[in-house]
């Protein structure tokens, strides 16, 4: 495929933001904790900039890959730095820097560790760039890795709930699915004919016979699909949520979770088309059964953040759905549902986190009253619960139903199951809501602060993305739509 | 989709319209919430320029011929375009012009009720949003179009019902009639996607279009699209088996009542009925289906009505069985009869809202037996506006509700529906006898005679000023005394919309007005004789038979059923079936897996563990074993 | 040569066996420590032989070499058995993890 390389390295810049900001925090001394977090204000602030940049400076009329820049680093096994994003890369790296300019945000009263916390939040979130921006199967394997460590430290060190299980959970859950990729990697390059990882040489011509692509397709789909919380390789994600501090759960469910399924796309479906459509039908499965699933288990969860990482689980299904349909709508309705519900979820985690942070509780059953104690933190509250209901005009509306449209067509069953399990959705979602936001103020919540303005400004960030691609999704659908089209225009 | 005959200035008016109270609902609640006053001028103001703009539609567009279609590109993905659009027709024209006139009414008559409330100013930012979807819901110019905002017109509902979460039963209700209407919407969502794929396309005009939809949809295929789509008429019309969220949301503020779960919002059902008439009309099946659920709807509801004793309950039954009857019209055939009740109905139910309201907001208490004995009658107004409203609901001579009754059962004759015009009959019957029920109650309590209104009122309610309420008031009586006379005006304009009017002929039988109000005077008569006559127990017939009482009472058991099922299926049943599933099954395996590591790891420790010396003469064992395999091999 | 090389070999043999009678059945560290530091000079005085034998010097460089490591292991062995004996009060080699974490303080 062509592609022209960029005037100007804009993704190594982004890249250099992330590492230049852990390099200046870990220059900052430990005890000037507000200087930390203004140097991590600015440096995320800056990578959210540039992606905005990105976004909005490519170029949707020629499509394909821009911005790109490619070093050779070992020509001999073919391995380049290679960078590059298109419709599909994009709306990810926005939504990775509002996340991360907004979970920095979040933590700002934070006080334990703040210098080892922020540099490892950065570290993270550089896997997590390089990933989305990466065209070099041996980076983005890297990147994936770099991205996994440091959840380990940040939930062990700074979570909550039964931490070292679920840190040590999440991470062995994750590492086998690294486990499966690698060799998937391998299979493929080996079995190319050239030795080389270049994702756009590897897509040319036939290069795999199908059965050598259902073979890596799977492994590729279970491997990343471990990450993007499907069906029955779940669990780690719930209770990872739950152990989790506020802005690594936002991080987390928000980015993290969303580079399963984009490692699913970009690998998976980019390189074996075959063994996609060979695999469609149990995607498809596994996606319906996690929606219903995910929902019904929701309804039974005692803990606020359980709740969400359930919800989670549903909504990511509802992505799985729309990747299994092989069609573009329901790609489109499959990425827009990433970006969509990684917003929604970072807002429902900062939004409990505030709450935990002054309830001291996570329990539902102990939490009652608050929309009279802290209206505001509660609007942002109830805001997350509509957009994971589905209520049309705001922004997760339009993923599930583009994906709900093609899916009727191509899997029926699967399609009216995961409609039916909306009205399930919005039993599970508002009875939360009632039982922590509604009913009398509670006396032993009575002296609590509403949200101070300076706190809200992140919130108000994603609550605003969340009503303004409600309003006009067609931001964010044009720009996919060019990608799609590309992918599904090639066969 | 050409946009036919473009004027731009309908549509901009409309647009403005539109736009106006979001714009309010956004303003309010971004910046002048904690301002009362501000905040309810900015949403009179928007509510009011929606209702010039109606009148002003109403006018400009009397002798319309052909429906005015304004569409835009919302959203594209692939090969599937979502427009957003206007379109204006005498069906949808009405409407708005109802909604406007209504969502004005009841928030300038919120003006008193509200007072002093501190979520006043959230109240009206709320009732913006509400006028916004409801509005636009009614101009939309796409199925697809309709269900957004079918969506957030229930969101709109689900907040104000929902108004005083401090009280569990509010927000429970709120939560119970998102929920259910949300278990119709599947049923909607489903069957509008079902359309889409079949059609490539929602619009309005082509779905109401015989012809096309007819060529490319096999009959089976509109019958259960249809049946779906009504799916989500029954939710949101809180139709059998559907119904028992609606007398719930009367926990919300009565204005919020009067305006969204009896006027409009639970109207929304039997509007898309109408709108989409063309397309039902087309499946024998779903007509049949719409006609038995409107009147299983209609005889249940007024079965409910009959016995309770809380006064918005009574109205919220009644709203139920009217809707219920309405759909019995369309089902039967005859669009104008459904259409025209609907907007008699708008006008008198929300008189009847409102004043009971004004009975709740004096009395203090929703007991209509109390609201007697603390001296209802003395006052005037509301006394005198409830008779007129019930005389409408009865369907008396000169009130509007005659004449769109009369129109219903007729058609009910003609259409050679024996069986559903006794139904009516009895639904009538029974209608007017709880409305009068009601009112003797209240004119003539017994116990404590007239015991002057208490000065205190409850918890909500702090003294406001009188006058918006009782204008109000009297402007929605003047409209239900008068607006009957504009039958055949208001039939010549929807006509116009075209399909489905060849059927409506007005009934002709002579007979039929004579016998209704024969009806009614009996049913008047009989709850005189239980209720207003001096030597009257105020004990209906119905309560002297517990087994009926009680059915009726427990509203026929359905939601204790639906609770039990909820309780069992989704609580005890699924839902903990998936928990323990991930609990014991997956996270199981998974910890079970990480034990077994352990525990093996464990084995090899103790191989390596222990005592050095055993180790060793193994190793000599094993060396001297290689040397004599070595020795003799070799 | 006047010892015959058969000769050598079989005391460097029963040299052996001897440091491994020691180190397996004894129930001391020091005496084990000891056993194998009979086993390595067994091996010792059989590369001595063998180098007269076939008149290479290999053989007794090797010696010396094994000195050398004979001396370094005593010294760590020592030192380690002695770091046992502080913390268990026995050189007892039947120690468990048990006796190890009690009278461990890490």
């Amino acid at each position: 495929m062509a592609y022209q390389l960029a005037d100007f390295p804009f993704l190594t810049t982004l890249l250099l933001c992330c590492i230049a900001g852990l390099l200046a925090i870990l220059a900052t001394p430990a005890k000037h904790t507000q200087a930390i977090k203004i140097v991590s204000a600015v440096f995320s602030g800056l990578t959210l900039v540039i992606s905005i940049y990105l976004f909005i400076a490519y170029d949707q009329q020629a499509g394909g890959y821009q911005f790109v820049e490619r070093v050779a680093w070992i020509p001999a096994l073919g391995i380049a730095y290679f960078n590059g994003v298109d419709g599909f890369a994009l709306p990810m790296l926005l939504l990775t820097g509002i996340v991360f300019f907004t979970a920095v945000l979040t933590c700002w009263e934070m006080e334990l560790r703040v210098k080892e916390f922020f540099a490892l939040v950065f570290l993270l979130v550089t896997g997590v760039f390089g990933l989305f921006m990466s065209l070099d199967l041996f980076f983005i394997f890297v990147w994936f890795d770099v991205s996994l460590f440091p959840m380990y430290l940040l939930i062990a060190i700074w979570g909550s709930t039964r931490k070292e299980y679920g840190a040590m959970k999440l991470t062995l859950y994750l590492l086998a699915g690294s486990a499966l990729i690698l060799p998937a990697i391998v299979y493929l390059v080996v079995h190319s004919g050239a030795m080389t990882f270049d994702l756009l040489v590897l897509m040319e011509g036939d290069r795999f016979t199908p059965a050598q692509q259902r073979i890596a397709f799977f492994l590729l789909y279970i491997g990343f699909g471990i990450l993007a919380g499907v069906f029955p390789f779940h669990t780690w994600s719930p209770v990872g949520h739950v152990a989790a501090p506020t802005a690594v759960s936002m991080i987390h469910a928000g980015v993290l979770m969303k580079i399963g399924a984009f490692g699913i796309l970009r690998v998976g479906i980019f390189l074996c088309p075959e063994g996609w459509q060979y695999w469609a039908p149990l995607m498809a499965v596994l996606a319906t059964c996690g929606i219903v699933y995910g929902t019904f288990v929701g309804l039974n969860q005692t803990d606020l953040k359980y709740v969400i990482g359930y919800s989670s689980v549903a909504h990511m299904g509802i992505v799985g759905l729309g990747l299994s349909t092989m069609t573009i709508d329901g790609l489109n309705g499959a990425v827009f549902q990433m970006f969509a519900h990684g917003i929604m979820t970072a807002l429902f985690f900062s939004s409990v986190g505030y709450i935990y942070d002054r309830t001291h509780t996570k329990a539902i059953a102990e939490l009652g009253g608050l929309s009279r104690i802290m209206p505001r933190a509660t609007t942002f509250f109830i805001l997350a619960a509509l957009t994971g209901i589905g209520v049309p005009c705001l922004a997760s509306f339009w993923g599930e139903l583009v994906v709900f449209m093609s899916c009727v067509r191509v899997y029926p069953v699967a399609g009216a199951l995961a409609i039916g399990a909306l009205a399930v959705g919005a039993l599970f979602m508002l009875r939360v809501v009632q039982k922590t936001c509604y009913g009398p103020p509670l006396k032993k919540f009575a002296g609590l602060k509403d949200i101070t303005a300076a706190l809200a400004v992140p919130r108000i960030i994603l609550a605003s993305v969340i009503v303004l691609l409600g309003l006009f999704p067609g931001l964010l659908f044009d720009m996919i739509n060019t990608a799609t089209m590309q992918l599904i225009g090639l066969r | 989709m050409q946009p036919a005959t473009p004027l731009p200035n309908s549509l901009i008016v409309t647009a403005a319209a539109l736009l106006l109270p979001l714009l309010a609902f956004g303003v309010i609640m971004l910046a002048t919430r904690s301002r009362h006053r501000l905040s309810a001028a900015i949403s009179i103001g928007a509510a009011g320029l929606s209702l010039l703009a109606a009148v002003y539609l109403l006018v400009q567009h009397w002798q319309m011929q052909a429906p005015l279609i304004f569409q835009a590109v919302w959203m594209v993905s692939g090969q599937m375009t979502i427009p957003i659009g206007i379109l204006l027709d005498p069906i949808s024209l009405s409407m708005f012009a109802v909604v406007a006139a209504i969502s004005f009414l009841v928030q300038v008559y919120s003006l008193g009720y509200m007072a002093g409330d501190p979520g006043f100013g959230c109240y009206y930012g709320c009732m913006s949003l509400f006028a916004w979807a409801m509005l636009t819901l009614t101009v939309s110019s796409s199925l697809l179009q309709i269900y957004i905002f079918w969506e957030l017109v229930g969101l709109a509902s689900y907040l104000l019902i929902g108004f005083w979460f401090d009280k569990f039963s509010a927000s429970e209700a709120g939560k119970k009639a998102f929920v259910m209407t949300r278990t119709g919407d599947v049923a909607f969502l489903l069957g509008l996607v079902l359309l889409w794929l079949q059609l490539g396309t929602l619009d309005i005009p082509v779905l109401t279009n015989p012809a096309t939809v007819g060529a490319q949809l096999s009959p089976g295929m509109i019958t259960l699209t249809a049946l779906l789509i009504f799916g989500g008429i029954v939710g949101k019309s809180a139709q059998f088996p559907l119904l028992t969220w609606l007398p719930d949301a009367m926990e919300g503020p009565t204005p919020v009542s009067a305006l969204l779960h009896s006027a409009t919002m639970v109207a929304a059902g039997v509007y898309l009925f109408s709108r989409l008439f063309g397309f039902f009309s087309l499946s024998p099946t779903a007509m049949a289906v719409c006609l038995t659920i409107g009147t299983i709807s209609m005889l249940l509801a007024s079965t409910m009505a009959m016995v309770a004793r809380d006064i918005k309950q009574v109205w919220a039954y009644s709203t139920i069985s009217q809707l219920g009857f309405m759909l019995m019209g369309l089902g039967a055939g005859s669009l104008f009869a459904g259409a025209f009740h609907l907007i008699t109905h708008a006008g008198f139910k929300a008189l009847l809202f409102l004043c009971a309201d004004v009975f709740i907001h004096h009395c203090g208490t929703n007991d209509m037996f109390e609201i007697g004995r603390q001296g209802g009658r003395r006052l005037k107004s509301a006394v005198v506006c409830t008779i007129i409203g019930a005389g409408a609901l009865s369907g008396l001579p000169p009130l509007s509700g005659f004449f769109s009754k009369e129109m219903i059962l007729g058609h009910l004759l003609d259409s050679g529906h024996p069986v559903a015009f006794l139904a009516a009959a009895v639904g009538a019957f029974l209608t007017t006898y709880y409305s009068f029920r009601l009112i003797f109650i209240i004119l003539f309590p017994r116990d404590s005679g007239d015991a002057p209104p208490p000065e205190s009122h409850d918890g909500h309610h702090h003294a406001g000023s009188e006058w918006p309420m009782t204008t109000v008031l009297w402007c929605l009586a003047g409209v239900t005394v008068v607006l009957g006379f504009f039958q055949t005006p208001l039939h010549d304009f929807l006509a116009r919309a075209g399909t489905g009017f060849q059927a409506a002929t007005p009934a002709h039988h002579s007979w039929l007005p004579v016998a209704a109000c024969l009806l009614a005077a009996v049913a008047i008569l009989q709850a005189w004789f239980e209720y207003g006559r001096k030597k009257a127990r105020q004990i209906g017939w119905v309560e002297q038979i517990p087994f009926l009482a009680d059915l009726f009472g427990q509203r026929w058991y359905l939601d204790r059923l639906y609770r039990y099922l909820l309780d069992t299926l989704v609580y005890r049943g699924v839902s903990r079936l998936f928990t323990a599933n991930d609990r014991r099954v997956i996270d199981g395996a998974l910890d079970g897996l990480g034990r077994s590591t352990i525990g093996l790891g464990r084995v090899i420790d103790w191989v390596h563990g222990g005592m050095i010396q055993y180790r060793l003469m193994i190793m000599v064992a094993a060396v001297i074993g290689l040397i004599l395999f070595i020795g003799w091999g070799g | 040569m006047i010892v015959p090389l058969n000769h050598i070999l079989l005391l460097s043999g029963l040299l052996f066996s001897l440091g491994m009678f020691c180190t397996l059945a004894r129930r001391n560290l020091i005496m084990m420590l000891l056993g194998i530091e009979i086993m390595l000079n067994a091996a010792a005085v059989a590369f001595v032989g063998a180098s007269l034998h076939w008149q290479q010097m290999e053989g007794q460089a090797i010696v010396i070499f094994i000195l050398a490591v004979a001396a370094t292991e005593v010294t760590i062995g020592l030192a380690a058995i002695l770091v046992v004996y502080r913390r268990t009060d026995s050189v007892d080699p039947d120690m468990d993890a048990a006796l190890w974490e009690k009278g461990g303080s890490r």
